[in-house]
Parts: C-alpha cells; sequence; structure tokens
C-alpha cells in the first residue's frame, strides 16, 4: 500500500513539474524531471533512501524556480506536493520495513495514509485559495509583518518538534 | 540532517523568497510544507511513560539449549502511534525463533500492553540482559525519540557436567567429618587398615579370630581405615599459551567440562572443594560444600574465558596459599615445559597433586592434515610431552593424560576410580 502511494506520489509530483514546464515550452527541464522521477523510484527500489531528501529539496526548488519564471502555478503547488507526498511515504516504507512479519504493518499503513491524506489536502487547499483569495486592500507593510509572524510561529513550531 | 530541520528550512527559504520578491506563490508554496510541519507536532505524544517486563523460561541452561525470552512492554504515558522496540540481545547469543525487534502502536488505556517473546541460545558464559531500546515517532516521523527501556534479566550457560561415578584421591590430611576418602587412620570403616589389642565394647565380629589364636590370654581386633571428606582445590588453566592453538582451535572448553565433572564429583562425595579460575586473572571461589558450592563453581566456570598476561603467563603465581595445606589439589591444564618447577615446588610443600592434562598432541593431530611432516613433528612434540609427563611424575604428581576424543568420564573410570570394597576384595 506505502509502495502504491510513494509511486503515486512521485507521479504526481513530477508529472505536474514537468507538465508545468512542458506547457511554458521548457522541455529539457521537463525531461531531466522525468529522468528525476525514474531515478527515485529505482533508488527507492534498490533501498538508497538518502535520494529521497534530495529528490524532494529539487522538486521544491524545480516548484519555486516555475513560480519565479511564472509557470503555471497549480502545477507547481501539485509538483511541491507530490514531491513532499514521496518524500513521506519513502521514509515509512523505510520505517515499516523493520516490522516483524507478525506486526500489523497493513493497520500502521492505513492510518499512515489516512493522515497524510489529510495533512496533503488540508495543505493543498489552503495554498490553492492562497492563490485565488486576494485581499486587495492589505498593505505591504502589514503582508510583511504578518509573514514575519508565520515565520514567528514557524521557529516556535521546529523549536517544539527539535525539542521533543 | 533531521527531517524537521530539512523541512523547515525549505519552509523558510520559501517564505523568505516571498517577502523578498513580494510574489505571494512562493508563500503558497510554503503552505503545505507549514500544515505538514504542525501536524506533526500535533501528532507528537505528550508524554512518554514506558514500562517493560522480561520473563526467560530458564535462567539456567547448558551449551545451545533454547530459552524463550518474553518481554511485556506497557505504556503509561499517552497514545504512540508508532514504536519501534529492540530487546537487546547480548553478544554471543543468537536468535533461533521469533524477532526481537517490533514495530507496534501502543494506545492509551486498556489495550496498553505489548509482548514478543524469541528464543535464544548461547555457548558457555554468563548473559545479562540490560534493556529495550524504543524509537517512538510520529506518524510523520517529525517528532522522534529513542529511549533505553530497563528490563533486566540473567541468563547463565554452564558447561555440561558429565557424571563421574567415584574420583579416588588421597589427600596426606583430610578433615574431620566422614566421607569416603581414606583417611590412613584406623577406625570404623570398610577397608582393612590392621589389628589391635580387643577393647572392651568391640562388637564380636570385629575379632580377629587368626591373630588371636597366637596368644592366649590376648584377643585381636580388626581395625578398619576411617574414611573422611578432604579439602579438595581444583585449578584451570586458562592461560592462552597452553590452550589456544592455530587455526582458532581451543583445548578450553575441554579443560572446562573436566574441571565440571570433577568439581561435581568430588561435592557429591561430600569433599570441601575451591576452584581457581587461572586466565589473564584469577577467579577464586572459596571452598564450600554441597549444591550451593556446586552452584558457585558453574556460575565461575560458566564466566571462564582463556587469556594470557604477563604476570599469569606461567605458574610461577600460582597462589598455593589459599589451599588449606597438605590438601589435594586438581590441576586441569595442557601443561607447558615450564609448569615442571612450579609444580615439583606445589609438591614440595606438602600438596597431593593430581593433573588431568588433555592432550595438546593428539589434539591438533586430529585437525591437522595427514603428511609425513606432521606425523613427524607430532611425534617430536609427544616425545617431549612424555618427557615432561615423566618428569612430573617422578615428582610423586599423579598425572592423567586424557586424549579428549576419549569422553572423559571412561577415561576417568579407567584411571581414576576406586573399586568398591567388595570388587577389590574379590581381586578386580
Amino acid at each position: 500500500m506505502t509502495l502504491v502511494a510513494f509511486v503515486l506520489s512521485v507521479i504526481l509530483g513530477i508529472g505536474s513539474l514537468a507538465m508545468g514546464y512542458y506547457q511554458a515550452g521548457q522541455f529539457d527541464p521537463a525531461r531531466w524531471f522525468v529522468w528525476l522521477g525514474v531515478v527515485w523510484i529505482l533508488s527507492h527500489w534498490r533501498k538508497y533512501y538518502c535520494v529521497s531528501s534530495l529528490a524532494f529539496f529539487l522538486t521544491i526548488i524545480g516548484a519555486a524556480y516555475g513560480i519565479w519564471n511564472q509557470f503555471a502555478a497549480p502545477w507547481m503547488l501539485l509538483g511541491a506536493l507530490g514531491g513532499l507526498l514521496g518524500w513521506d511515504s519513502s521514509d515509512f516504507a523505510r520505517r515499516i520495513g523493520y516490522a516483524a512479519p507478525t506486526d500489523d504493518v497493513v493497520g500502521m499503513e492505513r492510518r499512515h495514509l489516512e493522515r497524510l491524506g489529510i495533512v496533503a489536502a488540508l495543505g493543498f487547499g489552503l495554498s490553492l485559495a492562497s492563490l485565488f483569495i486576494h485581499i486587495q486592500r492589505l498593505a505591504f507593510e502589514v503582508a510583511v509583518g504578518l509573514v514575519l509572524l508565520a515565520a514567528l510561529g514557524l521557529t516556535r513550531l521546529v523549536l517544539g518538534l527539535r525539542r521533543y | 540532517m533531521s527531517r524537521s530541520l530539512l523541512l523547515s528550512l525549505v519552509a523558510y527559504s520559501l517564505l523568505l523568497a516571498g517577502i523578498a520578491t513580494v510574489r505571494g506563490e512562493f508563500i503558497a508554496l510554503a503552505l503545505p510544507l507549514v500544515v505538514y510541519l504542525l501536524a506533526g507536532f500535533l501528532f507528537a505524544p505528550d508524554e512518554i511513560k514506558l514500562e517493560a517486563t522480561r520473563h526467560l523460561s530458564a535462567e539456567r541452561v547448558s551449551p545451545n539449549s533454547e530459552v524463550t525470552v518474553t518481554v511485556t512492554l506497557t505504556n503509561r504515558g499517552s497514545h504512540l502511534e508508532e514504536v519501534l522496540i529492540e530487546d537487546i540481545v547480548p553478544a554471543d547469543l543468537t536468535i533461533r525463533s521469533g524477532l526481537n525487534r517490533h514495530l507496534i502502536r501502543l494506545p492509551k488505556g486498556k489495550d496498553s500492553t505489548y509482548t514478543f517473546s524469541y528464543r535464544v541460545a548461547g555457548p558457555r558464559g554468563g548473559y545479562g540482559f540490560e534493556s529495550v531500546r524504543a524509537r517512538i515517532n510520529d506518524q510523520l516521523r517529525l517528532a522522534s525519540r529513542e529511549v533505553q527501556i530497563e528490563a533486566k534479566g540473567q541468563l547463565f550457560v554452564f558447561p555440561p557436567v558429565t557424571r563421574l561415578r567415584h574420583v579416588a584421591i588421597r589427600p596426606r590430611r583430610t578433615r574431620v567429618y566422614a566421607g569416603s576418602i581414606p583417611a590412613r587412620v584406623g577406625g570404623t570403616g570398610t577397608e582393612f587398615f590392621g589389628v589391635r589389642e580387643y577393647h572392651p565394647g568391640d562388637p564380636p565380629r570385629a575379632i580377629n579370630w587368626r591373630a588371636s589364636a597366637h596368644e592366649e590370654d590376648i584377643l585381636y581386633s580388626n581395625e578398619f581405615q576411617q574414611e573422611r571428606v578432604a579439602d579438595v582445590g581444583v585449578i584451570l588453566d586458562g592461560r592462552t599459551r597452553t590452550n589456544e592453538f592455530a587455526r582458532g582451535h581451543s583445548l578450553f572448553e575441554h579443560s572446562v567440562q573436566a574441571a565440571a565433572a570433577l568439581a561435581d564429583a568430588l561435592l557429591t562425595q561430600g569433599n570441601r572443594v575451591g576452584m581457581l579460575v587461572y586466565a589473564a586473572y584469577l577467579r577464586w571461589t572459596i571452598p564450600g560444600y554441597g549444591k550451593i558450592q556446586r552452584e558457585k563453581i558453574l556460575y565461575s566456570l560458566a564466566h571462564a574465558r582463556p587469556g594470557g598476561s604477563d604476570v599469569f603467563a606461567d605458574l610461577e603465581r600460582l597462589p598455593t596459599r589459599l589451599f588449606p595445606p597438605e590438601s589435594q589439589i586438581i590441576m586441569v591444564s595442557p601443561l607447558h615445559e615450564d609448569d615442571l618447577s612450579p609444580l615439583v615446588q606445589m609438591r614440595a610443600q606438602g600438596y597431593q597433586v593430581l593433573i588431568v592434562s588433555p592432550n595438546p598432541v593428539k589434539f591438533e593431530l586430529s585437525y591437522l592434515p595427514k603428511n609425513r611432516n606432521v606425523e613427524l613433528a607430532a611425534r617430536v612434540i609427544q616425545m617431549e610431552r612424555a618427557l615432561l609427563l615423566q618428569k612430573v611424575q617422578r615428582a610423586g604428581i599423579q598425572v592423567l593424560d586424557w586424549d579428549v576424543s576419549e569422553p572423559f568420564d571412561q577415561v576417568v573410570k579407567k584411571r581414576l576410580s576406586r573399586p568398591p570394597a567388595w570388587l577389590r576384595a574379590i581381586g578386580r
């Protein structure tokens, strides 16, 4: 189940990025993304799990570059989300590899995918909403203040996670 | 790099890019990552409070016997979604069936216990189980912590004890309690000791009528040799130079088995037995009687390992003062040519010494290829060894040269057993 989720996530992420770049006329980078997807899946099959982090990072970089060059933002968002899901699934697959044959792996996979699905849907929904809902009267200073506030909250969040 | 750190760095970079370029799309790109981080924080368990108990199906076993290890983990803290538990198995023990690692979910409440078991076996030794390692993750593995939960347990793999029927020893001095060792003193016993003048109170069947017939007025009584218990010190030679051979072959396990069998037999006869393991360091078991002493000696033998040190390279440092004067010393050693002088010295101090010597030449020959060179070398070394044993015997030391391919009990029966009185009486 996790393996299927991983492959689907990689296809979603890499396919979206490739499509976004292809639509923008960037054929070579689109092909490179396809190769990245193939390498990612093959390395997972060969249990080189560290490649997964690198591939995730490259998908984010690719999505950010696409945003910078004003390619279609939904494709870029889907690319980043697919990268995130692929990265998570790859790590989870590695973790369940430690389980004994008698352990309830199927139940764990099901619960993990449920939660991951909720997180992905929420993240994607919020991103889409932020793309399409614009508050025109928001001053730049206020926007910067809000972003700094978000950064502060993020810092607290990360510190909380690291302290654990 | 941890997952939360990587994710936060990426999210920060996107936020900064959004501010720097005044483009909301970058911030929109960061939002799924922030939601992921937030979910990790929300799903992380509040309190980790795990307890573990361990049960071993047996704590004292013979080598390679299987023991079932059962570990029960109880969660007294908050709900734990993903716990990777691994019971730390001491080195040298091998898992025969089952697994010591499990990935589980430990909810809070009545289903908060998890029990797993596996079977282990191992060679002679003492093994201590200390703790269970648990790695606790939230579902997204953003918050991860490893804890060691104490769950102690001990397993002793004792050397196999061969039952010996009787080990005949003749120490110069015995103790006061009745036993089975001839005490060189007249009294009650089974073995004829001599004839003395009849004392009132002697049973009529003790009168030696043949001797009494020589005198008109005097009656003579038979006197028997008293049988008592004795002090016995068993020395196990664990020096690497005498026990270890090429290609990882070792005589030490045979020596340990012989020491265990002798100690067991002597304790069964009622003697007071002490044990000294002479290897890289000295391991001394104070002399004692009975089953408790047997356990102590087996415990000491379970931990015995061959070793070498400059201090104990030869037998010069053997602390003979540990053994009572004129007691019996049984030394289990393959022997080295340098050992002659200390052994003679020990004998000169008044100890009755018996050497049980696993034959290293025959042992090495058993696994070396059969060719002329090997045979010639074996003959030379065997002659040197025979010469050494001859010198030792000349010093009044009893030697049992043991070819380890023969069972130890049969060798002892042939060379060291003392047949019962009735068998001796008929000359068998």
